[in-house]
């Protein structure tokens, strides 16, 4: 029997708030300490980049970025979870970007490929697909963020325009 | 409280795989779902975690296995850890021609000790069986060790397929008969307030991959 489509499993699953804050004291602690060590910030970065919050993604993201530049024995690591932190976010040409980075160092490695899928079905879901409707702050990349915007600006509008009518009502 | 759903409503069950990087954990995972094999240089180091669902049929009853494959890598240690919440059945992993992936399980199961419930099934696999002539870790010696932790045992090859259905058969199997897992995993899912039809782990992540995102918006 085949298994379902393969899945990204670190895409959707976040932790707990005590398992993200053991990271975090970690974190804060060697931050203190004038010594974060790679492993203690990978860790934090990976948490982070796996929390449904966008503050927390992008942090996680730039983190990552940090190390990727200076630890190359982890980039290949750090290309995974960035290109995952990116998909989170809805850029998905970003995501896309760093994918393809480690799909290129290794063409057969699985968990790239199926990332690489997700990436694929989130660029056709913000194209078709009603947005939520949240005002991230954001450039408008593959059509999710920009219809997220303009829906947002629409429930905005919505608001005004009721607020308005009560208003003439009420004279 | 019946431990097991009646209705023909497949069953979620919540697997594990763990042990020394390169034994052949995401090997096993894809010969078992997949039917498939990957040469050593094809294949990569598993980065975090990689998850697979796999559908199967066990004395007639419908269970849907959630199956999370972490990476072996002592880097990723601290982190995996996350992965053993809701988890109903361990397969822990060596290598029979690599004596130090053997002499690693003790610091694995202490790690078990940590995370996971007593009540947990856990299962030794002795992987790389096409290895004959270099075998460093003898079935006896395994088998010995397997009993001592109280666990299931068998030996495999992901590459020639021998045992590896069998592996998973078995495991998914003790737990379909161990009622505490249920219950524990009741409790569990309303701490965590996953509802799910009462089911833990598997369905919770299942059932948010339909609807991404939805959990808590997007923080702005």
């Amino acid at each position: 029997m085949p298994t379902e489509l393969p899945y990204a499993a670190d895409a959707e699953m976040s932790l707990t708030y005590d398992e993200l804050d053991v990271l975090r004291l970690q974190y804060l602690k060697e931050v203190a300490q004038d010594h974060v060590t790679t492993q203690t910030k990978f860790n934090y970065a990976w948490g982070l980049v796996k929390s449904p919050m966008r503050e927390h993604q992008v942090e996680g993201v730039r983190l990552l970025q940090e190390i990727y530049r200076t630890e190359p024995a982890r980039r290949r690591e750090c290309l995974y979870y960035l290109a995952l932190g990116h998909y989170k976010m809805g850029n998905f040409e970003e995501a896309r970007k760093f994918n393809a980075l480690l799909l290129e160092k290794e063409p057969t490695n699985m968990q790239a490929q199926s990332l690489g899928q997700l990436i694929d079905k989130g660029v056709t879901r913000g194209k078709f697909q009603k947005p939520s409707t949240c005002l991230c702050v954001n450039p408008p990349t593959e059509g999710y963020i920009g219809m997220a915007l303009a829906g947002g600006a629409a429930a905005i509008g919505t608001l005004l325009i009721a607020g308005l009518i009560r208003r003439a009502h009420r004279k | 409280m019946a431990p097991i759903p009646a209705a023909t409503q497949p069953v979620n069950v919540k697997l594990l795989l763990i042990g020394n990087s390169s034994v052949g954990k995401s090997s096993l995972l894809l010969r078992f779902s997949d039917e498939q094999w990957l040469p050593e240089d094809e294949s990569s180091a598993t980065i975090g975690v990689d998850f697979r669902v796999h559908k199967m049929e066990i004395n007639g009853k419908k269970v849907k296995l959630s199956i999370w494959d972490t990476a072996g890598q002592e880097r990723f240690r601290t982190i995996t850890s996350s992965y053993y919440r809701g988890a109903q059945g361990i397969i822990l992993v060596y290598d029979v021609a690599n004596r130090e992936s053997f002499e690693a399980l003790p610091r694995w199961y202490s790690e078990l000790e940590t995370y996971v419930s007593s009540s947990v099934v856990k299962i030794l696999v002795g992987n790389k069986v096409d290895k004959e002539f270099s075998r460093q870790v003898s079935t006896a010696e395994g088998e010995k060790f397997a009993s001592r932790m109280s666990s299931l045992f068998i030996e495999t090859s992901a590459k020639t397929a021998v045992g590896v259905t069998d592996a998973f058969q078995e495991v998914v199997e003790k737990i379909l008969a161990t009622p505490e897992l249920w219950e524990s995993a009741n409790s569990r899912s309303q701490a965590t307030g996953s509802g799910g039809g009462g089911m833990p782990g598997g369905v919770q992540i299942v059932g948010l991959r339909e609807e991404p995102r939805q959990d808590a918006g997007c923080g702005c």
